[in-house]
């Protein structure tokens, strides 16, 4: 279901229900970005306002040939929560615990890892079904093709073959819309 | 040198399929297939943190209240909507009467504080991005059907602040309740027949005295009204 370049469309002529179809799809995926970056409920819930509100406000940067709209929005995010982070350290004076938490020690997720996790469940809820269940087992489960093949009942090349496609498809979108891709796209969106 | 098929370092990535002698060869001596070795088994890395992702709960509602309250843009609903006439008369007309009555009201507003000040709903208004940050006010609609308006540090006008009632919904529809004065507080009414349910988002505009009716398009506070 490519519906972004719909839903892209709609948000541009300036619709308002399709901003709310976008905050039913993702705005989970951003108040989790948003949550994982700055640790508590009530400034994450204040970021996916303001990330929302950015979306709309600058609705015609998105450009759905550069990446997904979740990949836009979780790019929005992520500069509206780092940026409460920096104005944290300013207001509060407290640097060295806020520099902590825009370089988490080892151990800790960067706000990058946070993204790039988001973007490839994202993608592997959007393959198709076989795909899916078959890196699912692969993923989550911890089998082996030989198992995956006896629990689905597919042939073992089958398996391999979605297994295959499968991560090609993720590995796409990771480099599409991932939070390394954030770096090269210095287009209007940078400025929200 | 022929580099490892694409399709091999995936099922290689998932590190169940055992390496051949000449597979491990080619890696310890091809930086290009490392590196894509090293990709698959980063996106592997991530699937397999994704099972905590697939059940994310719905966003709030309350979330998206903000966001409406952020979104409306009075200078799309200016192009749509006019005030009716009848609401300037009105207020002017009622203007007048508090002008002439001022001493009744006085007493009559002490007879019936406790049914009045009974609140059915309120808003907390907040300054827009241009807006500086201490700007800010409340909203409380009372029983008798009036909206008791309190704000505090609004920019300087050469004009007047307008309240409004907007449906976020459709922002074409928006009723205006009537001009604050310089006081910190006002109390207007609410047409009677109102849904304060529709028309649930509460704006206030600067406007300028060039007796156009509608909507300036400069917001300053806005907030969501909820009983
Ligand atoms: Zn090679």
């Amino acid at each position: 279901m490519n519906s972004d370049d719909e839903l892209a469309e709609r948000l541009r002529d300036g619709d308002e229900k399709a901003l709310r179809t976008a905050y039913e799809r993702h705005g989970a995926a951003v108040l989790y970005l948003a949550q994982r970056l700055l640790g508590n409920r009530a400034d994450a819930e204040d970021v996916t306002q303001v990330t929302f509100v950015a979306a709309w406000t600058g609705r015609d940067g998105f450009d759905p040939q550069r990446g997904t709209m979740l990949g836009w929005l979780l790019g929005i995010a992520r500069r509206k929560a780092v940026d409460r982070l920096r104005s944290a350290a300013r207001d509060t004076r407290v640097t060295e615990s806020v520099r902590a938490q825009l370089a988490p020690p080892d151990g800790l997720e960067t706000p990058e890892r946070v993204v790039d996790r988001l973007v490839v469940a994202d993608e592997l809820g959007r393959l198709p079904e076989e795909q899916r269940r078959t890196l699912e087992l692969a993923f989550f489960d911890d089998l082996t093709h030989h198992q995956i093949a006896t629990v689905t009942g597919l042939p073992l090349g089958t398996v391999k073959s979605h297994i295959r496609r499968g991560m090609a498809n993720l590995r796409r979108r990771w480099e599409v819309d991932g939070a390394a891709s954030g770096s090269r796209s210095a287009g209007p969106t940078r400025a929200l | 040198m022929r580099h490892l098929d694409p399709d091999r370092l995936v099922l290689l990535a998932l590190s169940d399929e055992p390496r051949d002698p000449g597979e491990s060869e080619h890696l310890a001596g091809c930086a290009d297939c490392r590196h894509e070795l090293d990709a698959f088994r980063g996106v592997a890395g991530l699937g397999s943190e994704a099972q905590d992702l697939r059940d994310l709960p719905p966003p709030p509602e309350h979330v998206w209240r903000a966001i409406e309250a952020g979104i409306v843009s009075p200078v799309r609903a200016r192009t749509r909507r006019r005030r009716p006439r009848w609401v300037t008369t009105a207020v002017i007309a009622a203007a007048a009467a508090v002008v002439a009555v001022a001493g009744t009201v006085v007493v009559e507003r002490v007879v019936d504080r406790s049914a009045a000040e009974q609140v059915t709903a309120r808003a907390t208004l907040k300054p827009l991005a241009t807006v500086p940050a201490d700007a800010g006010g409340s909203v409380r609609v009372l029983a008798d059907g009036k909206m008791s308006i309190d704000v505090r540090n609004l920019p300087l006008t050469t004009g007047f602040h307008e309240v409004w009632l907007i449906d976020p919904d459709d922002l074409s529809r928006m009723v205006a309740l009537g001009s604050l004065t310089d006081r910190p507080d006002a109390v207007l009414p609410v047409p009677p027949g109102t849904d304060l349910n529709r028309y649930r988002l509460v704006d206030i505009s600067d406007e300028p005295h060039d007796g156009d009716a509608a909507h300036s398009g400069r917001s300053l506070l806005r907030g969501t009204l909820t009983s």
